[in-house]
């Protein structure tokens, strides 16, 4: 069966950058301590529900799309079967429903999303183990 | 089986980054707010503190699993000396809501993140 998502992992898997990125001595860390940094800015910011920080928040966020997708080329067939991964990339997905939630459940939203984001620390942290 | 080996390591692990996204993340907005980059919000101190607690107890229960793996990991050694001060500071002289005070605990906490980070890539 084709399976779209395994042949764009096997697709990463084969180029040159992800052999780059995999043997590099300090690549890696220091994308991943830049990932960990944005934690704490993007963390706070949703603790505080406040609009004003609407483009702080964003700014947290693409930091750490785009340094999760460095780290995700950086072993992109491990991660494909990890099965912490496949439950981080499910949290995420319900984490960006609740922001269509009609604005009557905005309450429900912001604790759904709260815990859903600590689901998704416990899920990243176990990818290292497994 | 060990501490070490058990589920509990990782959980234990994810709670302490879940205490950093709470403790460094409501540091960092009061920081910001004090240099103008964005404005205030709050209350954020029981948040700050709430981190705090579960991030020393944490960090307390993975420092007491292996004491002998932090003892020797150089990371570890920065990550401590600088949170010493960065905590020292925080209660001290960022009190003072200075433009320096801000960057100071900006760059201090920054640092610790970093080095902590690094823990797991100067295991020995």
């Amino acid at each position: 069966m084709f399976n779209p998502v395994l042949e764009v992992a096997r697709f990463l898997q084969d180029t040159s950058l992800r052999l780059e990125l995999s043997q590099s001595t300090w690549t890696v860390p220091i994308i991943g301590a830049i990932h960990v940094l944005t934690i704490a800015w993007f963390g706070g910011s949703i603790l505080v529900p406040n609009s004003q920080l609407r483009r702080f928040r964003w700014i947290g966020l693409a930091i750490l799309l785009c340094t999760g997708f460095l780290l995700f080329w950086s072993q992109p067939l491990r991660l494909y079967y990890s099965q912490f991964f496949r439950a981080k990339v499910l949290l995420l997905v319900l984490i960006s429903l609740c922001a269509f939630l009609p604005s009557r459940f905005a309450r429900l939203g912001f604790w759904g999303s709260l815990v859903l984001w600590a689901g998704v620390i416990l899920a990243s942290r176990g990818i290292a183990y497994r | 089986m060990t501490f070490e080996n058990s589920w509990l390591f990782p959980v234990i692990e994810s709670i302490h980054v879940t205490g950093l996204a709470a403790f460094v993340g409501t540091i960092v907005l009061g920081d910001l707010h004090t240099l103008g980059a964005i404005p205030k919000v709050g209350p954020l101190t029981r948040w700050t503190h709430a981190g705090l607690a579960v991030m020393l107890a944490t960090g307390a229960a993975m420092f007491f699993s292996d004491t002998s793996r932090y003892l020797h990991n150089p990371a570890f050694h920065v990550k401590f000396a600088i949170l010493l001060v960065a905590l020292a500071a925080h209660f001290t002289l960022r009190r003072r809501g200075t433009r320096f005070t801000a960057i100071l605990s900006l760059i201090l906490w920054s640092s610790v993140v970093v080095a902590a980070r690094a823990i797991a890539d100067f295991d020995v």
